[in-house]
């Protein structure tokens, strides 16, 4: 652990190392956010509520998915570029050090853009979220369960290149969860409802958690937990099985 | 000769996208999936309108959000940010060696890298409206959004390359395409219908260029017989064409007087 620490400052370091460009890419991000809250008010100004959601329960929504995102892509970048590594052979770097090597090159990389994407979270849940010590807690065990089950995902899909040698369907995965996640989940029906809550769990990244918050259920909260948990270890389990496949690329170069 | 380089640029791109068709998953695979989603989404909201939302019908806003989407997923998103690094890292200057246009190289090269997505994009797009409205709204407006689409894409390129210019001076422009795209995507009328929109925003989104990008095939594929928008396209096409030329031109003066 002092290790994945040690990597965790020096990336930290490392991205606060340019002050001018940390703050552009994370006000970049900001600006973005606020773009997709225009466009639900926009759509709800017309509309009024639909299916039971309103601007209100959306900017929750958005507050939820926009801190998971933070942590998930800004904290723990490299969850996205393990097909990257598995394709280009160079994770030997990683290989060669003494430490579990998930953790320690999940938390390599820091990318400041989604730093943007965690600061507008949280205000936005300040703003819009009716903070209350209650809903704080649920919000923070929300987000944090969205954060283990995202980053889970995608070190799953990202993993299968091990085996295919192609980050087309990680790259795919990728945009299908973030997209699914920020949209109202009762809009969909049926079938893709389903896959929502299971092949691409994008309802347990973000409506799940916002759900929760504002209306706590026991089951409810067990099968976010239990989600969470399940596509860590899948996640887990894809990548160390992938490892032994994994053929060196003898390119020392750091990831 | 001046054009034969425009062609092999064009088609050269294009057989290049289309030699990988694991390639094309992830665009094709993303557009699949924001139709569903977005058309979903405008379908339930125009049901629970009585069945129409600012004069579109739950069908034409399907047809809708498949024409706006093809005309900005057949493009590279972060195109801005790749040619800004090619001029900032100067490698932009192997291409000034050429006998022929930078700029003129580059869009006929990202056109024709676009032409097998759109190929692609449209056709599962025809597919999905056909599944979920059982109809194309107007096959004569139907016709027009097909040259639409390109004069959409044409206009995009020439856009982010305009935008892409200023790396000629700020040498940091990569952020810049993350704001242009939301620009495109709200004011260009991809997501939502600009009719959608408070009037003075609607006023304002029209005078822009945005609408050619996106909003334009869109309307004209939900069904709306407006040939006059062509029209506009081609206006915006030259504004855009000698804007994104001029900026070309000034930068690789700058460019050369810097000695590369």
């Amino acid at each position: 652990m002092r290790a994945v620490g040690a990597a965790l400052r020096g990336a930290a370091a490392e991205a606060w190392a340019n002050r001018q460009a940390f703050w552009l890419q994370v006000t970049v991000m900001v600006v973005n956010d606020v773009a997709w809250i225009v466009f639900w008010a926009l759509f709800f100004r017309r509309v009024g509520s639909l299916r039971g959601w309103d601007l209100e329960r959306v900017l929750l929504l958005w507050a939820v998915l926009t801190t998971v995102a933070g942590l998930a892509l800004g904290f723990l970048a490299n969850a996205r570029r393990i097909a990257q590594y598995a394709r280009d052979g160079s994770l030997d770097a990683v290989l060669a050090l003494p430490v579990s090597p998930l953790p320690y090159l999940l938390v390599r990389r820091l990318d400041t853009t989604n730093l943007g994407d965690l600061a507008f979270g949280l205000v936005l849940f300040a703003v819009g979220g009716r903070p209350t010590p209650q809903r704080v807690l649920l919000f923070a065990a929300g987000v944090a369960c969205g954060t283990l089950l995202l980053t889970g995902f995608l070190v799953l899909v990202e993993s299968l290149a091990f085996f295919t040698r192609r980050s087309e369907a990680g790259e795919l995965a990728f945009h299908a969860v973030l997209l699914l996640a920020s949209y109202p989940i009762d809009v969909f029906a049926g079938a893709t409802k389903l896959a929502l809550y299971t092949v691409v769990p994008a309802a347990f990244v973000a409506a799940v958690p916002a759900r929760l918050v504002d209306q706590f259920d026991l089951r409810t909260a067990a099968l976010l937990l239990a989600a969470s948990v399940g596509f860590a270890a899948a996640g887990w389990a894809t990548f160390t099985g992938g490892l032994r496949r994994y053929t060196a690329g003898a390119a020392w170069t750091r990831p | 000769m001046t054009w034969p380089w425009v062609s092999a640029a064009l088609g050269g791109a294009v057989r290049r996208t289309a030699a990988d068709p694991a390639r094309l998953l992830v665009p094709v695979g993303f557009y699949v999936l924001v139709v569903a989603v977005l058309g979903s989404l405008w379908q339930a909201a125009a049901g629970q309108n009585g069945g129409t939302l600012a004069g579109y019908t739950a069908a034409a806003l399907v047809w809708y959000i498949a024409g706006s989407e093809a005309a900005t997923v057949a493009l590279d998103l972060r195109m801005i940010e790749r040619v800004g690094d090619d001029i900032a890292s100067g490698a932009v200057v192997v291409e000034l060696l050429r006998p022929v246009s930078v700029l003129g190289m580059r869009v006929a090269t990202e056109l024709g890298r676009s032409l097998p997505v759109l190929g692609m994009c449209l056709a599962a797009g025809t597919l999905l409206g056909l599944a979920s409205t059982g109809s194309v709204p107007n096959l004569a407006s139907a016709a027009l959004a097909v040259p639409a689409l390109l004069l959409a894409i044409a206009c995009n390129i020439l856009a982010q390359h305009a935008f892409a210019a200023a790396s000629f001076w700020l040498r940091d422009a990569r952020s810049a395409w993350f704001l242009y795209q939301k620009l495109v995507f709200l004011l260009g009328g991809m997501l939502i219908p600009i009719e959608v929109f408070p009037p003075w925003l609607q006023a304002a989104a029209k005078a822009l260029p945005f609408v050619a990008m996106s909003y334009v095939p869109a309307r004209l594929l939900a069904g709306f017989f407006e040939p006059w928008l062509l029209a506009l396209q081609l206006g915006w096409l030259v504004v855009l064409g000698v804007t994104a030329a001029a900026a070309f031109a000034a930068g690789e003066r700058r460019v050369q007087a810097v000695g590369g």
